[in-house]
Protein backbone atom coordinates (compact mmCIF):
# COMPACT_ATOMS: atom_id res chain seq x y z
CA UNK A 1 0.00 0.00 0.00
CA UNK A 2 2.62 2.07 1.29
CA UNK A 3 4.79 1.61 -2.38
CA UNK A 4 4.37 3.87 -5.12
CA UNK A 5 2.62 1.85 -8.31
CA UNK A 6 3.10 2.88 -11.30
CA UNK A 7 0.08 5.65 -11.46
CA UNK A 8 1.56 7.36 -8.47
CA UNK A 9 5.19 7.82 -10.66
CA UNK A 10 3.83 8.58 -13.72
CA UNK A 11 1.48 11.79 -12.05
CA UNK A 12 4.68 12.17 -10.13
CA UNK A 13 6.67 12.63 -13.41
CA UNK A 14 3.49 14.67 -14.86
CA UNK A 15 4.31 17.48 -11.71
CA UNK A 16 7.64 17.88 -13.56
CA UNK A 17 5.86 19.73 -15.98
CA UNK A 18 5.88 22.88 -13.44
CA UNK A 19 9.34 22.74 -13.09
CA UNK A 20 10.21 26.05 -14.88
CA UNK A 21 13.62 28.34 -15.39
CA UNK A 22 13.59 31.52 -14.54
CA UNK A 23 10.56 34.34 -15.70
CA UNK A 24 11.32 36.12 -18.66
CA UNK A 25 13.61 33.32 -20.18
CA UNK A 26 11.59 32.35 -22.56
CA UNK A 27 10.78 35.95 -24.04
CA UNK A 28 14.30 36.53 -23.91
CA UNK A 29 15.37 33.43 -25.81
CA UNK A 30 14.96 34.52 -28.83
CA UNK A 31 17.06 38.06 -28.56
CA UNK A 32 20.01 35.16 -27.26
CA UNK A 33 19.22 33.25 -30.35
CA UNK A 34 20.11 36.35 -32.89
CA UNK A 35 23.34 37.59 -30.85
CA UNK A 36 24.69 34.07 -31.15
CA UNK A 37 23.72 33.88 -34.85
CA UNK A 38 25.51 36.76 -34.99
CA UNK A 39 28.07 36.07 -33.14
CA UNK A 40 28.85 33.01 -35.42
CA UNK A 41 28.73 34.93 -38.57
CA UNK A 42 31.14 37.11 -38.08
CA UNK A 43 33.47 34.29 -36.57
CA UNK A 44 33.31 32.63 -40.05
CA UNK A 45 36.00 32.63 -42.36
CA UNK A 46 35.39 35.37 -45.66
CA UNK A 47 35.19 32.39 -48.28
CA UNK A 48 32.80 30.19 -45.78
CA UNK A 49 30.16 33.12 -45.94
CA UNK A 50 30.76 33.92 -49.46
CA UNK A 51 30.07 30.03 -50.16
CA UNK A 52 26.91 30.12 -48.67
CA UNK A 53 25.66 33.09 -50.10
CA UNK A 54 26.43 31.98 -53.38
CA UNK A 55 24.54 28.67 -52.45
CA UNK A 56 21.50 30.51 -51.28
CA UNK A 57 21.39 32.58 -54.69
CA UNK A 58 21.57 29.53 -56.31
CA UNK A 59 19.05 28.15 -54.06
CA UNK A 60 16.64 31.27 -54.71
CA UNK A 61 17.01 30.61 -58.09
CA UNK A 62 15.78 27.02 -58.09
CA UNK A 63 18.87 25.60 -59.69
CA UNK A 64 20.04 23.53 -56.62
CA UNK A 65 19.74 20.75 -59.42
CA UNK A 66 22.52 21.89 -61.30
CA UNK A 67 24.65 22.53 -57.97
CA UNK A 68 24.16 18.69 -56.19
CA UNK A 69 27.25 16.56 -56.37
CA UNK A 70 26.85 14.55 -59.42
CA UNK A 71 25.78 17.64 -61.99
CA UNK A 72 29.09 19.28 -60.55
CA UNK A 73 31.00 16.26 -60.99
CA UNK A 74 30.25 15.49 -64.24
CA UNK A 75 30.48 19.10 -65.75
CA UNK A 76 34.43 18.57 -64.23
CA UNK A 77 35.02 15.44 -66.34
CA UNK A 78 33.72 17.21 -68.97
CA UNK A 79 35.47 20.24 -68.98
CA UNK A 80 38.87 17.83 -68.12
CA UNK A 81 38.10 15.89 -71.75
CA UNK A 82 37.85 18.89 -73.54
CA UNK A 83 40.78 20.30 -71.49
CA UNK A 84 43.07 17.13 -72.44
CA UNK A 85 41.59 16.94 -76.30
CA UNK A 86 43.08 20.38 -77.29
CA UNK A 87 46.50 19.73 -75.42
CA UNK A 88 47.13 16.50 -77.68
CA UNK A 89 45.53 17.49 -80.53
CA UNK A 90 48.69 19.89 -81.67
CA UNK A 91 51.75 17.42 -80.57
CA UNK A 92 54.37 18.87 -83.36
CA UNK A 93 53.82 21.93 -82.87
CA UNK A 94 55.24 21.19 -78.93
CA UNK A 95 58.00 19.18 -79.83
CA UNK A 96 59.90 21.83 -82.10
CA UNK A 97 59.06 24.70 -79.41
CA UNK A 98 61.07 22.40 -76.89
CA UNK A 99 63.61 21.35 -79.45
CA UNK A 100 64.79 24.86 -80.79
CA UNK A 101 64.40 26.12 -76.93
CA UNK A 102 67.13 23.42 -76.27
CA UNK A 103 69.16 25.00 -79.04
CA UNK A 104 69.32 27.95 -77.88
CA UNK A 105 70.20 27.04 -74.38
CA UNK A 106 72.85 24.86 -75.58
CA UNK A 107 74.91 27.44 -77.45
CA UNK A 108 74.06 30.06 -74.24
CA UNK A 109 75.96 27.53 -71.78
CA UNK A 110 79.13 28.08 -73.67
CA UNK A 111 82.04 30.15 -72.34
CA UNK A 112 82.21 33.81 -72.73
CA UNK A 113 78.60 33.36 -74.39
CA UNK A 114 77.57 36.42 -71.78
CA UNK A 115 78.67 39.16 -70.58
CA UNK A 116 78.35 41.39 -67.73
CA UNK A 117 79.63 45.24 -69.10
CA UNK A 118 76.20 46.46 -69.31
CA UNK A 119 73.89 46.68 -66.07
CA UNK A 120 71.05 44.69 -68.38
CA UNK A 121 72.50 40.95 -69.64
CA UNK A 122 72.87 41.02 -72.64
CA UNK A 123 73.62 38.07 -74.94
CA UNK A 124 76.28 38.31 -77.76
CA UNK A 125 75.38 35.48 -79.91
CA UNK A 126 77.81 33.56 -81.28
CA UNK A 127 79.30 34.07 -84.66
CA UNK A 128 79.85 30.46 -85.53
CA UNK A 129 77.16 28.44 -87.98
CA UNK A 130 75.20 26.37 -86.04
CA UNK A 131 76.22 23.77 -87.98
CA UNK A 132 78.97 23.09 -91.28
CA UNK A 133 78.55 23.98 -94.59
CA UNK A 134 78.82 20.75 -95.59
CA UNK A 135 76.07 19.70 -93.54
CA UNK A 136 73.72 22.26 -95.90
CA UNK A 137 73.94 19.13 -98.56
CA UNK A 138 71.05 18.10 -96.16
CA UNK A 139 68.84 20.28 -98.51
CA UNK A 140 68.84 17.87 -101.49
CA UNK A 141 70.29 14.69 -101.62
CA UNK A 142 72.95 14.22 -104.33
CA UNK A 143 72.53 11.23 -106.84
CA UNK A 144 69.65 9.66 -105.92
CA UNK A 145 65.91 9.55 -107.56
CA UNK A 146 64.25 10.86 -104.37
CA UNK A 147 63.00 14.37 -104.92
CA UNK A 148 65.04 16.99 -102.51
CA UNK A 149 64.31 17.80 -98.96
CA UNK A 150 64.01 20.66 -97.46
CA UNK A 151 64.76 21.20 -93.77
CA UNK A 152 64.58 24.49 -92.39
CA UNK A 153 67.19 25.31 -89.57
CA UNK A 154 65.94 25.51 -86.06
CA UNK A 155 67.21 29.14 -85.46
CA UNK A 156 66.40 31.34 -88.65
CA UNK A 157 69.48 33.00 -90.07
CA UNK A 158 69.23 36.45 -90.50
CA UNK A 159 71.47 39.39 -92.13
CA UNK A 160 69.72 42.36 -90.90
CA UNK A 161 70.93 44.14 -88.05
CA UNK A 162 69.02 42.74 -84.55
CA UNK A 163 68.09 45.96 -83.45
CA UNK A 164 66.77 49.07 -85.17
CA UNK A 165 66.70 52.47 -83.27
CA UNK B 1 -5.86 18.65 -33.57
CA UNK B 2 -2.55 17.47 -35.12
CA UNK B 3 -3.46 18.96 -38.34
CA UNK B 4 -3.83 22.68 -38.17
CA UNK B 5 -0.71 22.41 -36.14
CA UNK B 6 1.29 20.64 -39.08
CA UNK B 7 -0.36 23.11 -41.82
CA UNK B 8 0.79 26.03 -39.81
CA UNK B 9 4.33 24.70 -39.41
CA UNK B 10 4.53 23.49 -43.16
CA UNK B 11 3.71 27.38 -44.42
CA UNK B 12 5.87 28.28 -41.71
CA UNK B 13 8.84 26.10 -42.81
CA UNK B 14 8.23 26.76 -47.05
CA UNK B 15 8.51 30.71 -45.59
CA UNK B 16 12.14 30.15 -43.99
CA UNK B 17 13.42 28.31 -46.70
CA UNK B 18 12.31 31.00 -49.69
CA UNK B 19 14.24 33.49 -46.93
CA UNK B 20 11.73 34.53 -44.59
CA UNK B 21 13.84 34.59 -41.13
CA UNK B 22 11.19 36.32 -39.62
CA UNK B 23 8.88 32.80 -40.27
CA UNK B 24 11.78 30.53 -38.37
CA UNK B 25 11.50 33.33 -35.18
CA UNK B 26 7.91 31.84 -34.99
CA UNK B 27 8.85 28.55 -35.15
CA UNK B 28 11.82 29.10 -32.59
CA UNK B 29 9.27 30.82 -30.27
CA UNK B 30 6.81 27.95 -30.47
CA UNK B 31 8.58 25.29 -30.07
CA UNK B 32 11.19 26.81 -27.25
CA UNK B 33 9.07 25.77 -24.11
CA UNK B 34 8.70 22.17 -25.17
CA UNK B 35 12.05 21.53 -26.30
CA UNK B 36 13.38 23.08 -22.76
CA UNK B 37 10.95 20.45 -21.15
CA UNK B 38 12.81 17.85 -23.23
CA UNK B 39 16.16 18.97 -23.13
CA UNK B 40 16.00 19.97 -19.64
CA UNK B 41 14.13 16.76 -18.27
CA UNK B 42 17.06 14.34 -19.44
CA UNK B 43 19.84 16.93 -18.27
CA UNK B 44 18.68 18.40 -15.26
CA UNK B 45 20.73 21.55 -15.68
CA UNK B 46 19.51 24.67 -16.83
CA UNK B 47 22.66 25.96 -17.75
CA UNK B 48 23.20 22.65 -20.10
CA UNK B 49 19.44 22.98 -21.87
CA UNK B 50 20.13 26.44 -22.27
CA UNK B 51 23.59 26.13 -24.43
CA UNK B 52 21.80 23.40 -25.99
CA UNK B 53 18.49 24.30 -27.06
CA UNK B 54 20.72 27.44 -28.88
CA UNK B 55 22.38 25.22 -30.63
CA UNK B 56 19.06 22.91 -31.56
CA UNK B 57 17.44 25.80 -33.27
CA UNK B 58 21.00 27.01 -34.65
CA UNK B 59 21.33 23.32 -36.16
CA UNK B 60 17.96 23.26 -37.44
CA UNK B 61 18.00 27.39 -39.16
CA UNK B 62 21.28 25.67 -40.92
CA UNK B 63 19.64 22.25 -41.96
CA UNK B 64 15.92 24.04 -43.06
CA UNK B 65 16.68 24.33 -46.45
CA UNK B 66 17.45 20.15 -46.60
CA UNK B 67 13.97 19.49 -44.98
CA UNK B 68 11.66 17.99 -47.50
CA UNK B 69 8.98 17.13 -45.13
CA UNK B 70 8.95 13.70 -44.90
CA UNK B 71 8.00 13.97 -41.19
CA UNK B 72 6.25 16.84 -39.47
CA UNK B 73 8.37 19.64 -38.28
CA UNK B 74 7.56 18.77 -34.82
CA UNK B 75 8.75 15.36 -34.68
CA UNK B 76 11.96 16.72 -37.02
CA UNK B 77 12.84 19.00 -34.43
CA UNK B 78 12.02 16.51 -31.51
CA UNK B 79 15.05 14.11 -33.21
CA UNK B 80 17.14 16.85 -33.42
CA UNK B 81 16.86 17.77 -29.94
CA UNK B 82 17.01 14.38 -28.91
CA UNK B 83 19.96 13.25 -31.11
CA UNK B 84 21.98 16.39 -29.92
CA UNK B 85 21.12 15.93 -25.91
CA UNK B 86 22.06 12.11 -26.30
CA UNK B 87 25.19 13.08 -27.73
CA UNK B 88 26.24 15.95 -25.20
CA UNK B 89 25.24 13.48 -22.32
CA UNK B 90 28.10 10.56 -23.96
CA UNK B 91 30.22 13.63 -23.61
CA UNK B 92 29.24 14.69 -20.30
CA UNK B 93 29.21 11.67 -18.27
CA UNK B 94 28.69 11.89 -14.86
CA UNK B 95 30.39 15.16 -13.88
CA UNK B 96 28.03 17.29 -13.67
CA UNK B 97 25.62 19.05 -11.00
CA UNK B 98 22.02 19.22 -10.97
CA UNK B 99 20.76 22.47 -11.69
CA UNK B 100 17.25 22.58 -11.49
CA UNK B 101 14.65 24.84 -11.82
CA UNK B 102 12.12 26.22 -8.87
CA UNK B 103 8.61 24.33 -9.38
CA UNK B 104 5.85 27.14 -10.58
CA UNK B 105 3.67 28.30 -8.03
CA UNK B 106 0.79 27.04 -10.57
CA UNK B 107 1.26 23.58 -9.32
CA UNK B 108 -0.82 24.15 -5.99
CA UNK B 109 -3.85 24.87 -8.74
CA UNK B 110 -2.95 21.36 -10.06
CA UNK B 111 -6.11 18.88 -10.20
CA UNK B 112 -3.15 15.83 -10.21
CA UNK B 113 -1.62 17.04 -7.57
CA UNK B 114 -3.54 18.25 -4.94
CA UNK B 115 -5.27 14.67 -5.74
CA UNK B 116 -1.80 13.25 -4.56
CA UNK B 117 -1.28 14.78 -1.40
CA UNK B 118 -5.02 14.34 -0.33
CA UNK B 119 -4.99 10.54 -0.34
CA UNK B 120 -2.71 8.45 1.84
CA UNK B 121 -0.05 7.72 -0.58
CA UNK B 122 3.59 8.21 0.50
CA UNK B 123 3.70 11.76 -1.03
CA UNK B 124 2.11 12.99 1.43
CA UNK B 125 4.04 11.80 3.87
CA UNK B 126 7.50 13.53 2.19
CA UNK B 127 8.48 16.89 1.64
CA UNK B 128 7.87 18.07 -2.23
CA UNK B 129 10.69 19.63 -2.47
CA UNK B 130 12.56 16.48 -0.98
CA UNK B 131 10.54 14.15 -3.44
CA UNK B 132 11.38 16.11 -6.65
CA UNK B 133 14.95 16.56 -5.98
CA UNK B 134 14.86 12.49 -4.89
CA UNK B 135 12.97 12.03 -8.17
CA UNK B 136 15.34 13.83 -10.10
CA UNK B 137 18.24 11.60 -8.86
CA UNK B 138 16.41 8.43 -9.37
CA UNK B 139 16.27 10.19 -13.29
CA UNK B 140 19.60 10.59 -13.19
CA UNK B 141 20.23 7.56 -12.58
CA UNK B 142 18.65 5.87 -15.62
CA UNK B 143 20.50 5.23 -18.70
CA UNK B 144 20.30 8.34 -20.99
CA UNK B 145 18.00 6.50 -23.18
CA UNK B 146 15.52 5.42 -20.43
CA UNK B 147 15.04 8.87 -19.35
CA UNK B 148 14.68 9.95 -23.22
CA UNK B 149 11.72 7.73 -23.36
CA UNK B 150 10.35 8.73 -19.76
CA UNK B 151 10.51 12.18 -20.57
CA UNK B 152 8.84 11.94 -23.82
CA UNK B 153 6.05 9.74 -22.57
CA UNK B 154 5.52 10.94 -18.72
CA UNK B 155 6.18 14.46 -18.77
CA UNK B 156 5.76 15.97 -22.17
CA UNK B 157 2.79 13.59 -22.61
CA UNK B 158 4.24 11.96 -26.21
CA UNK B 159 2.24 8.74 -27.78
CA UNK B 160 4.22 5.71 -28.01
CA UNK B 161 4.22 6.05 -31.98
CA UNK B 162 5.41 9.57 -31.99
CA UNK B 163 8.47 8.62 -29.38
CA UNK B 164 8.91 5.77 -31.76
CA UNK B 165 9.40 8.31 -35.00
CA UNK B 166 12.07 10.48 -33.13
CA UNK B 167 14.02 8.17 -31.97
CA UNK B 168 13.75 5.79 -34.95
CA UNK B 169 13.18 2.72 -32.95
CA UNK B 170 10.07 0.53 -32.81
CA UNK B 171 7.53 1.08 -30.80
CA UNK B 172 7.32 -2.55 -29.03
CA UNK B 173 11.24 -1.07 -28.11
CA UNK B 174 9.59 2.22 -27.07
CA UNK B 175 6.95 0.21 -24.63
CA UNK B 176 10.34 -1.68 -22.77
CA UNK B 177 12.23 0.79 -22.35
CA UNK B 178 9.68 2.49 -20.65
CA UNK B 179 9.11 -0.83 -18.67
CA UNK B 180 12.25 -1.31 -17.41
CA UNK B 181 12.56 2.59 -16.54
CA UNK B 182 9.61 2.37 -14.55
CA UNK B 183 10.83 -0.51 -12.49
CA UNK B 184 13.65 1.46 -11.94
CA UNK B 185 12.20 4.79 -10.49
CA UNK B 186 10.11 2.46 -8.65
CA UNK B 187 13.04 0.73 -7.02
CA UNK B 188 14.90 3.85 -6.63
CA UNK B 189 11.72 5.36 -4.69
CA UNK B 190 10.85 3.23 -2.50
CA UNK B 191 14.32 2.90 -0.82
CA UNK B 192 13.91 7.02 -0.22
CA UNK B 193 10.53 5.87 0.93
CA UNK B 194 12.00 3.46 3.73
CA UNK B 195 15.26 5.29 4.28
CA UNK B 196 14.13 9.26 3.81
CA UNK B 197 17.30 10.28 6.26
CA UNK B 198 19.74 8.35 3.26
Amino acid sequence: MNEFDDNEIATLLRLKRHEQPPPGYFENFLHEFHRRQRDELLRQPLWRICLERTHNFLFQLNVSSLTSYPAAVAAVLVCAAIISLKIYQGPEAATVAVQSRSVLSATANGEGQWTLSSPVATRVFSTQPLRKSSESAHTHSRGSGTPPRYVLDSVPVSYEATFKF
Amino acid sequence: MDKPRTDEDQQLVARTQSGDAGAFDQLVVKYTPRLYGLVYNMTSNHEDTNDLLQDVFSKAYKAIRGFRGKSSFYTWIHSIAVNMTLNFLKKRGRRFQLSLDDVDASIQNDKEFLELTATSSPVREADLSELQRRLNEAMMKLSDEHRAVVTMFHIQGMPHAEISKILRVSEGTVRSRLFYANRQLQNYLDEFRKNPVA
